[in-house]
């Protein structure tokens, strides 16, 4: 019963794509205006209003949908409609057969067909069938079929371009039922080979992990389409993959989610290939039942034509040959192991396949590498999304959107999945990807708001039930992924109203302001204003959380300007320099106001009187800059000379630039946090400047560890020297560059590492005395009994927090950048032909995106 | 290599807009020639850094806009669009980050989601010059907001034109 129900429901979902097929149908050939095209001209009202103001003409003459539209329409809507995929498939073999002659057409149905590959995954198993029906209709298909997505691997495999190279793979895995012999097996036998070469050279290798994650996961589709025969062919690929997959490589250490050693996590620790190797090795015991991917039938040609006459023994054919280049180029990117995330899996909902299912590892996969070849139409993706089910076996999820309360009686005991949750659970497992997902976090914001304005009904609970999972458990979440959460969290507010049941958290309102979960109620509330404003943040809260932001805040005035109160220390001086700004007046009158505070201080018996006049200095251009960030911009300019003259002059005074800026932006860190970005950008301050200031001025007995805006500026401060470190990398490796070019980067490249280590190192050690308990201010505190032995603690553990993220930080630098790293990546560059390096390029994209990008102009 | 189109639209493509007022300077300069669609070298928006950002309200500051275009990558500059006459801001701006990558990126990620509560749109922008920071409408603002029939309270109500003659028609009641 429940299957009927999946396609009523399901029909509904449907005919909206076969509306949109109209307009596609006479654009197909010229442009790539796909369904979205309206929905992009209603953003752009007034261009679809001059479209619609046509004079009414006669209707538009239908015509003839030319071939390769109409191919190129049937296979990139494949098992999206209420037919049943084999017969969609043998309908586009059919009509290929009868347009076979024409090359334009069939050479363009087979760049559409690798495209879909490699962008669709979710696909492929349909389009292998084409492949597959292909064989008994016309059997050139085939061969050409494999002979073009063969080309195409062997580019990806050379280029290291190995999320590529998966799907690509995956086509053949499935058509496994038309080699000879042990068909994929023998390749896949060949790339383990390879991988122990490459374990045995270096035991930290990464290049060899990546390969066996490609091995394992091709293995279910191969076993799937080529049946039980294969069955003692993947036991024994499985027997010598085990020892990779379940070896630690250290660097594991550094990418848990959570802290492994806490009962309140939401889910341990595994590799992705170990728990594959776990779930194939439970497969193949219960005799490989791989339930959730979708299967063809042999007989599907003939059941569809009774009457048409067909070779009797459908043709195999010989697996292809491809070349394993040595040494195996590692890719364009630098690879690290992966870690299998989810949300839900482990918690009793039951509503997504549990960690020792296959089901989690394969769905999982598909999606990700959906949601990520796919970053270029966010709205596609989500459609996509919502539409899981039909690209899976029948019994594989429940109806679309049920409740969750419903869930449990719905399915019984069969095991059935919740494809809302899977979605939410796999986009938060790429948010959550240590050390970094494969495209800018905001991606992901922008992909789940996309999925509620799709399926608002469906999706939105399955997200509030990740939220509230991540919520109960903050506080052994790693640092960086709670900053992600937050950033994700107030930014995907900001697209619904900024509407959240906040009373449901009202409890923990009592909490210290350093236990987690209170601190990240009051980072949410600053995040959420920041990209609002005060009042109207006000607006959406419990009256009880009013509290938590600053009345002084609704109205919209400048902050106030300390020198304006007479009780100030040099206030006569502070105002003087503010009216001196103001007026623009010569820099030897501000010298003379400035010189004024210096004779005072020194009566007081300030030592540095440079302190003090610097705060007056640059508190008066926080003041005068207050209206908008141009606006301190252009005053920073103004004052750029004496403020490069004090940074050069005494540290503590440069110290106190950070300090006189974020006190006056104290009640709206986030535009302190700016600031300080520009300062860094102008060398005002150094990257060392701002975390000293953080660990020695600022941080206290260690409260500061617990503000999000403190953890913002310096994460964003060693991000800027990493970032560039990263660049002057990339420029050394250029192929062909002169040898003093060489050297100079060299140079700037050993410096600025060394710079960066001794950063990194400062912080390490700075918030490991914090973890310790080891800092004389915390030490003081507590026996002093300011702090709370309760407080105590929770310092400590956010001390223990920043240190795992700036180990880790450290670690991938390293491994980037460290001389071992640079020095392979120069061997590699060496080892390579010398054709233009296009794909050492740094660049979010790939190759392929590059030359897709611009074709804009070239119909 | 040959470039294959993609299997569904890209989000990060030039509107009609840009891409046309490309198309009419190259297609004044070689006039004579025999127009044979060649892809064009100078294309301006293909290194494009800036974009134009469109339907902000008229209250939303250079913070908020920088909080979130941020996400997308280092912003280098940010030039709010100004109402030419009272130099007040009239819904639009001009972001540019240092890399063509961080642009595209925010048309793909940021353009189409909302800002102060507004859905905004993105468009790559061959670069600012001075001038195009101020509205281009009659009384000062965008042109949009001239004859805009709707309400819209995040941009000074009804249209402009509109605005004077309901203002008219009252003061004759």
């Amino acid at each position: 019963m429940a299957d009927m129900d999946v396609r009523v429901d399901d029909r509904d979902d449907r005919r909206d794509r076969g509306r949109n097929r109209g307009n596609k149908r006479r654009r197909d050939d010229e442009d790539d205006n796909h369904y979205d095209h309206n929905e992009r001209n209603d953003r752009r009202g007034p261009q679809r209003r001059r479209r619609d103001e046509g004079p009414p003409g006669p209707p538009r003459r239908r015509f003839e949908e030319p071939p390769l539209a109409k191919l190129r329409r049937l296979i990139l809507n494949i098992a999206s409609s209420t037919k049943l995929p084999e017969d969609e498939a043998i309908d586009i073999v059919e009509y290929l057969r009868d347009q076979y002659d024409d090359e334009d057409t069939r050479s363009g149905f087979f760049d559409i067909l690798v495209q879909l590959i490699v962008e669709q995954p979710f696909k492929i198993p349909f389009v292998a069938a084409v492949a597959f029906y292909g064989n008994q209709v016309k059997p050139e298909i085939t061969v050409e079929a494999m002979k073009r997505v063969g080309d195409r691997l062997q580019v990806a495999l050379n280029a290291g371009q190995w999320r590529e190279f998966k799907l690509l793979l995956r086509f053949f895995a499935c058509l496994q039922g038309l080699y000879e012999e042990d068909g994929i097996f023998a390749l896949l036998g060949q790339l383990f080979d390879t991988v122990v070469d490459l374990q045995s050279a270096n035991e930290n290798d990464v290049v060899g992990i990546e390969l066996v994650k490609i091995i394992l996961l091709t293995i279910p589709y191969a076993i799937v389409a080529g049946g039980s025969r294969f069955h003692e062919k993947a036991q024994e690929l499985l027997n010598s993959t085990g020892i990779v997959a379940g070896n630690m490589l250290p660097m594991e250490a550094l990418i848990h989610a959570y802290d492994t050693e806490s009962d309140d996590k939401v889910i341990g620790y595994h590799s992705v290939i170990g728990l594959l190797q776990q779930q194939l090795t439970g497969e193949s015991q219960n005799g490989w039942e791989l339930k959730c991917i979708p299967r063809f039938h042999v007989d599907a040609v003939r059941r569809k034509n009774p009457e048409e006459t067909l070779p009797n023994v459908p043709l195999t054919h010989a697996f292809p040959t491809f070349t394993i280049p040595s040494p195996v180029n590692p890719g364009p990117k630098p690879l690290f192991p992966e870690a299998y995330f989810s949300l839900l899996a482990d918690q009793d909902f039951g509503t997504v396949p549990r960690t020792n299912d296959i089901a989690s590892s394969v769905i999982r996969d598909a999606i990700v590498d959906t949601i990520d070849q796919l970053d270029f139409n966010r709205e596609m993706v989500a459609k996509f999304l919502v539409d899981l089910d039909c690209y899976w076996s029948l019994d594989t999820f429940t109806k679309r959107g049920i409740a969750f309360d419903k869930f449990r009686e719905a399915i019984g005991d069969k095991i059935i999945y919740k494809s809302e949750d899977m979605v939410i659970d796999a986009i938060f497992s790429e948010l959550f990807k240590l050390p970094t997902p494969e495209h800018k976090l905001v991606y992901y914001h922008a992909l789940i708001t996309q999925c509620c304005k799709v399926a608002p009904a469906a999706i939105a609970p399955s997200l509030g039930r990740a939220i509230r999972t991540i919520y109960k458990s903050l506080h052994v979440m790693d640092l960086e992924l709670t900053y992600r959460f937050l950033d994700w969290f107030t930014h995907h507010l900001s697209n619904f109203e900024f509407r959240w049941r906040w009373t449901e958290w009202l409890g923990d309102l009592e909490l210290s302001n350093l236990h987690p979960k209170k601190a990240f109620i009051v980072a949410a509330l600053d995040k959420e204003i920041r990209l609002s404003f005060a009042k109207r943040i006000r607006s959406t809260l419990p009256e009880d959380m009013h509290s938590l932001i600053p009345e002084r805040l609704d109205e919209d005035n400048s902050p106030d300007f300390k020198y304006d109160n007479q009780q100030t220390p040099f206030a006569p001086e502070g105002q003087a320099l503010l009216h001196q700004l103001r007026k623009r007046a010569p820099p030897e009158d501000i010298q003379q106001t400035i010189d004024r505070i210096h004779e005072q201080a020194t009566e007081l018996g300030i030592a540095d009187v440079l302190i003090p006049s610097t705060d007056a200095f640059v508190t008066a251009i926080c003041r005068l800059g207050a209206k908008s960030l141009s606006h301190v911009l252009s005053c920073i300019e103004r004052g750029k000379d004496r403020l490069l003259n004090i940074a050069q002059t005494s540290e503590p005074a440069r110290r106190q630039i950070v300090a006189s800026v974020v006190e006056y932006w104290k009640d709206q860190p986030g535009v302190a946090v700016r600031i300080i970005d520009i300062l860094l950008n102008y060398t005002i301050l150094a990257p060392m400047t701002v975390v000293q200031w953080v660990f020695g001025e600022h941080m206290g007995a260690g409260e500061a560890l617990a503000e999000s805006w403190t953890y913002e500026m310096v994460s964003n401060t060693v991000s800027k020297v990493t970032n560039r470190n990263r660049q002057i990398a990339s420029a050394r490796l250029q192929k062909g560059l002169p040898v003093e070019q060489v050297e100079m980067v060299e140079a700037t490249l050993t410096k600025d590492r060394d710079n960066a280590r001794e950063l990194l190192k400062y912080i390490e050690d700075a918030v490991r005395g914090v973890a310790e308990g080891a800092v004389d201010r915390l030490i003081e505190k507590e026996s002093s009994g300011e702090l709370s032995a309760e407080d105590g603690q929770l310092i400590k553990a956010w001390g223990k927090r920043w240190y795992t993220v700036f180990v880790r930080k450290a670690a991938i630098e390293e491994s980037v950048v460290g001389e071992q790293a640079v020095e392979a990546r120069i061997k590699l560059l060496a080892a390579e032909p010398d054709a233009p390096a296009g794909a050492m390029q740094e660049d979010a994209n790939g190759v392929a995106e590059q030359a897709t990008n611009g074709d804009t102009e070239m119909l | 290599m040959r470039a294959i189109k993609n299997t569904i639209d890209r989000l990060d493509r030039p509107s009609s807009y840009a891409s046309s007022k490309n198309r009419r300077r190259n297609r004044n300069r070689e006039d004579e020639e025999r127009r044979e669609r060649t892809p064009e070298p100078e294309d301006k928006l293909k290194d494009a850094t800036t974009l134009y950002v469109g339907n902000l309200s008229f209250y939303t500051t250079e913070e908020q806009i920088h909080e979130l275009f941020s996400k997308c990558g280092e912003i280098k500059r940010l030039v709010m669009g100004l109402d030419r006459f009272q130099k007040t801001p009239c819904g639009f701006c001009f972001v540019e980050y240092y890399t063509h990558q961080d642009a595209l990126d925010c048309m793909k990620y940021i353009g189409g989601t909302k800002l102060d509560e507004r859905v905004i749109r993105t468009d790559l922008d061959e670069g600012f010059a001075e001038g195009r920071q101020y509205g281009r409408g009659k009384s000062g603002g965008q042109v949009r907001d001239e004859y805009r029939s709707e309400f819209d309270p995040g941009r000074g109500g009804f249209g402009r034109a509109y605005a004077d003659e309901y203002g008219d028609e009252r003061d004759y009641k």
